[in-house]
């Protein structure tokens, strides 16, 4: 398996949330804000990678009857650790994304990946899955929290980008983003969970609408080199 | 099939012991530094309600306040009352500063997971919030929401954020005038 083939499945072809539509709780619960987005996005691709690597380590070892039991018990593991040093080191992101981070144990990015991926590849192919779809989630998170928010707030970059002391970022979560237009001309039904349901749906139908093309066109060069082959 | 039984049993218990281990480590190194961030958050809203050097814990246990949790003196400038009750998604945990004559010197959000983006500015440090939590400051114990016939304009037009902080600030005035 070569990882640039594993990097566009993750990041395209095989995109966790617009094509395999795994882990679409958490992404339309939290994208309100980049500073959301950005931070649930690093916290799966750090718990999903982690996984990935212990589970395909240990995947010999593992009798099938139990499997399912030991997945979660090593995700618990990961996501509790990343929770604890959430609330240590970044509690604003701890606060703001809240029962999401513990929320991610049942998070089915992970526990997919680990049935459908680790258990049959190996540490180095596992590792590099937990990457590339841990980006895959992460860039649509981020494309939804720039919408929503844009649409919802008339902001961009909430949390994160700080423009009132000069243009800074902040890890702390009190930038006040840059304002586009004024907070109440915005939709606030964007930034709702229904909003969250929307903006996905656009999201996957495009996403679907693209890939069908793109294998419309492969189809049809086939087809023409065959005729004239003939 | 006993033996089987056996082996599974042995298998998940020795995972599951190496991840309490780590776990047990990693909780030992985290947990003294959250449990400042947890106490630096609580001076922080105790000073940004009520101005005052110091905060004293006083005893209080009357049944007819259930809701609030503890409540700190502050000698010859008033009370901090904290209280934890229900808000649209959760519980609130909020801190309400109360001068002598009885009325609220200022109102701080602890701990919330209210709606982002409609209860939750009531903890917000953007203008919105701002300018919900400065109606509290000098009302007195009959405070209401403006479709009550108070003067509290609510964050939404569902009002149950709202609604819960502002009967919270009233319980909170009501305990320490229960003191006097």
């Amino acid at each position: 398996m070569n990882p640039k083939k594993q990097f566009t499945e993750g990041l395209i072809t095989n995109n966790p949330v617009l094509v395999q539509q795994i882990g679409m709780c958490a992404t339309m619960a939290i994208t309100t804000t980049l500073f959301n987005g950005i931070g649930m996005g690093l916290s799966v691709l750090i718990i999903l990678t982690c996984c990935n690597v212990v589970i395909s380590a240990i995947r010999k070892f593992i009798p099938s009857e139990i499997r399912l039991a030991i997945f979660v018990v090593v995700i618990a593991g990961f996501v509790t650790i990343v929770d604890m040093l959430l609330q240590a080191f970044v509690p604003a992101l701890s606060e703001a994304l809240g029962v999401f981070i513990p929320l991610i144990v049942v998070n089915c990015i992970i526990i997919g990946r680990a049935e459908a991926f680790c258990q049959k590849n190996t540490v180095k192919d596992s590792f590099f899955d937990g990457i590339f779809q841990g980006i895959g989630y992460t860039c649509v998170l981020i494309l939804m929290c720039v919408i929503r928010e844009l649409l919802g707030a008339g902001r961009f970059g909430g949390g994160l980008i700080d423009v009132a002391n000069g243009f800074r970022f902040t890890l702390d979560g009190t930038g006040a983003g840059i304002q586009i237009f004024p907070e109440s001309y915005g939709a606030s039904i964007m930034s709702l969970p229904f909003g969250g349901f929307l903006t996905l749906g656009f999201l996957i139908a495009a996403m679907q609408y693209t890939l069908k093309k793109s294998a419309d066109r492969k189809a049809a060069k086939a087809e023409q080199e065959k005729e004239a082959e003939k | 099939m006993n033996n089987k039984i056996l082996r599974l049993s042995l298998v998940l218990f020795a995972i599951c012991a190496v991840v309490a281990g780590v776990l047990g480590v990693i909780n030992a190194l985290t947990a003294p530094v959250i449990d400042a961030q947890k106490q630096a958050k609580t001076a922080a809203a105790f000073a940004s309600v009520l101005k005052a050097d110091r905060f004293e814990q006083i005893e209080f246990s009357n049944p007819d306040f259930p809701t609030v949790q503890t409540v700190h003196k502050a000698e010859g400038v008033g009370y901090v009352v904290t209280s934890v009750f229900s808000g649209a998604q959760g519980n609130i945990t909020l801190a309400v500063g109360v001068d002598n004559d009885n009325r609220c010197t200022g109102i701080s959000v602890i701990e919330h997971s209210e709606t982002s983006g409609l209860g939750a500015n009531a903890a917000s440090t953007g203008e919105v919030g701002v300018n919900f939590r400065a109606q509290f400051v000098g009302q007195d114990e009959s405070i209401a929401l403006a479709n009550a016939g108070g003067s509290i304009d609510a964050l939404t037009g569902a009002t149950i954020t709202s609604r819960a902080i502002t009967e919270a600030v009233a319980t909170s005035i009501r305990a320490v005038k229960s003191l006097a």
